[in-house]
């Protein structure tokens, strides 16, 4: 076997070696894998930076690296358009439709995870399909509503078109079934006689709901949560269109990033360092909360 | 004040019928327990008492005032579970003050009140522990505790003792009745161990399919079961039944008889019986605990012998039949006797019933006829009979 091993070239050396040791080749393809998977989601970042990096009157000769280095952009984006108001703005927004969405989405959990009454699964099934449709579908009569188009037994729809209350409401009704089905599937697994003695306790079902049943559910709230302000803190859709594109009429970051094209020409350099800043807190928000998110979602898909 | 009354509760649910027309008056002060096999509705009844089920008619009073549409926080109740139901995300003094904090109580008092209550448990050094850090002996502390810090008028318990290991089980059920003597509380306790239920209850209530079989002190559903269910249910290992009829002076089982006075229980020939003893009431022929009002001797061979230490369960086979695999009970009788006394498996004994023990149960009712049968002749002072006649 030895001589055999010798006489052979490098190449088939090293073949044979893999199939008798395969263990090493499981190794070498993790790394290249993994490297894969890094190089493809963290290139658009180190990309944006690049861009953010170049001043402006660089911007035709980028190559792999800035042609020059020059991080006033990143002072600049405040200095054109204010965009700390804009970042304001796109966290009150996610921020309020947490709150609703946790809130209601609470008591509908309670009801659909604890409760059994006639009809309750094709109820839950009705509530899901709303966030299937497409968010367009519903834009045009929203638009017509919010901008006081509508007019129900003579009494016209206020005008909400530039108001928080355009995006959240929207962005409640469609985040709310996901947040539905995550806290119902939490809080159907709190045992039965937790909630027995807290009534007996002295709690109404309410105050058991959000003195016990809700604490002990803190990883599926936190999940709820977290994904919820993620997904509002990005929206695209109804950001862009329900609001007029001025921070002081709660555009959102969206708006920010976009309004640094002008009429004749696109500081895109501007637009990369805002959308590097404007990330920045979501980037902080998964790195302290995904802990809570993997074991919410991964409670939720283990039981039952 | 403590006392508690349900009238005619009825619990439905789509198809089933678990509570069926209980009716029962609990007194200021009494142990009461629910007893009964799984499913007999036990639970459901003191669920409703608590108020976490409404009952489908029927009503509840606690302390002379009708709660029956108020929420279980209403009712001055509190509840013991069988699962214990300590909330895990708090500690151990969050847990029992919990009542009293949503009572909003002042903090001294709360304070006092659960080292009052920490004291009697003798769970003072546990109190900044968590749940999950206890013994479950200790939990089912801790659940009392958070029980008797409100002072209910009433306490509730399902089963507490279910999830503890048998020598723990034991111990907390004299410190029930320890606890109970100290706050002198009224106490509804459901259960199926008919052992907790005879230990330490003032009344038991035997419950089968949603209805009340019995309601009476222990020893009276001991030694006066009112139906067959009760007979079988009460009392370890449980009393020997036998089918019968009656014919002539004899109630006449299937392997054996037994000679008696038909007409003093109201019975005349044909009528179809249960004959039910218990089997300390079984004796030996020529054994000194050989009862004055025995029965005819039956013959019968003995088949599997089991030492207890403080006595022996004999099985028997009675009518002296062989004594092969004979595992159903039907025909097989269980004595207990004295460890000194001298018997062997498969072997020939005569065995007498104690007559003023013997049962006698309409075998198509159930009901009770008779405890305590009466010798074959008239010889006998009727009214002697009479006077254990039901």
């Amino acid at each position: 076997m030895a001589t055999d091993t010798e006489d052979l070239a490098p190449y088939e050396r090293w073949t044979r070696g893999a199939i008798q040791n395969p263990r090493r080749v499981y190794t070498g393809l993790f790394y290249v894998a993994t490297i894969f998977f890094l190089i493809t989601t963290l290139f658009p970042f180190y990309w944006l930076l690049v861009i953010a990096l170049t001043p402006t009157g660089m911007l035709g000769q980028i190559g792999i690296t800035p042609p020059a280095i020059d991080p006033g952009s990143f002072v600049e984006i405040f200095e054109r358009l204010p965009f700390h108001v804009y970042m304001f703005n796109s966290f009150v927004l996610a921020l309020l439709t947490t709150a609703i969405v946790l809130l209601l989405g609470s008591l509908a959990g309670y009801v659909f995870g604890r409760l059994t009454f006639p009809g309750r699964t094709p109820l839950m099934l009705i509530v899901l399909a709303i966030s299937y449709f497409p968010p367009a579908a519903f834009l045009l009569p929203l638009f017509e509503l919010f901008t006081g188009n509508v007019e129900v037994l003579g009494v016209q729809s206020p005008v909400l078109f530039n108001t928080p209350g355009a995006m959240v409401m929207p962005f409640s009704a469609l985040f709310m079934p996901l947040a539905i089905f995550i806290l119902a599937t939490f809080y159907s697994q709190i045992p039965d006689g937790l909630e027995d003695a807290a009534r007996v306790e002295g709690t109404t079902r309410l105050g058991a709901l959000f003195r016990v049943i809700i604490p002990l559910s803190a990883p599926g709230v936190a999940t709820a949560g977290v994904l919820t302000f993620i997904v509002v803190y990005n929206e695209f859709f109804f950001s862009f269109l329900m609001n007029d594109g001025q921070a002081e009429n709660w555009a959102p970051l969206v708006w920010g990033i976009l309004n640094y094209q002008g009429q004749y020409s696109q500081f895109y350099n501007l637009m990369a360092a805002a959308s590097i800043v404007g990330v920045l807190p979501i980037a902080i928000l998964v790195v302290v909360a995904q802990e809570k998110i993997v074991s919410g979602l991964t409670a939720g898909a283990l039981k039952e | 004040m403590g006392s508690v009354r349900l009238d005619g509760i009825t619990k439905r649910y789509e198809d089933v019928v678990a509570v069926n027309d209980v009716s029962v008056t609990v007194e200021d002060g009494e142990f009461v327990t629910l007893v009964g096999p799984s499913g007999c509705g036990k639970s459901t009844t003191l669920e409703t008492i608590a108020g976490l089920t409404k009952p489908t008619e029927g009503a509840v009073h606690i302390a002379d005032r009708e709660v029956t549409t108020l929420p279980p926080k209403d009712r001055g109740i509190a509840m013991v579970f069988q699962n214990i139901a300590l909330f895990p995300h708090m500690d151990v003094y969050d847990n029992i003050s919990f009542g009293l904090r949503l009572r909003s109580f002042p903090k001294e008092e709360i304070d006092e009140r659960v080292e009052r209550a920490a004291e009697i448990l003798q769970i003072g050094e546990l109190l900044d522990r968590m749940p999950d850090e206890l013994s479950g002996g200790q939990r089912q502390r801790v659940a009392i505790g958070r029980a008797i810090v409100r002072e209910p008028e009433v306490f509730l318990m399902d089963e507490p003792l279910a999830n503890l290991d048998a020598k723990l089980r034991v111990h907390m059920r004299t410190e029930l009745q320890r606890l109970h003597r100290e706050l002198g509380t009224t106490i509804i306790y459901v259960t199926h161990d008919q052992a907790e239920a005879m230990t330490m209850s003032t009344r038991i209530a035997v419950m089968n399919a949603g209805e009340i079989q019995q309601l009476a002190p222990p020893l009276t559903c001991y030694n006066e079961p009112a139906n067959r269910f009760v007979a079988e249910f009460i009392g370890s290992p449980s009393m020997n039944t036998f089918e019968g009829v009656v014919d002539g002076d004899e109630f006449v089982a299937e392997q054996f008889s037994v000679t008696s006075d038909p007409e003093v229980h109201g019975l005349a020939d044909g009528d179809r019986i249960t004959l039910g003893i218990r089997p300390e009431n079984v004796a030996l022929v020529g054994e000194e605990d050989e009862p004055e009002s025995a029965t005819e001797p039956i013959v019968c061979r003995t088949d599997v012998i089991e030492p207890m230490g403080n006595e022996v369960f004999v099985y028997l086979v009675p009518g002296g039949g062989e004594a092969e695999v004979t595992t159903s009970r039907v025909d097989q009788l269980l004595m207990s006797v004295d460890p000194r006394a001298d018997v062997a498996a498969d072997e020939s004994v005569a065995v007498v019933f104690d007559r003023t023990n013997v049962h006698l149960f309409d075998a198509d009712t159930g009901d009770a006829i008779a405890h305590g049968i009466a010798p074959p002749s008239s010889e006998v002072r009727a009214d002697d009979v009479e006077g254990r006649h039901r």
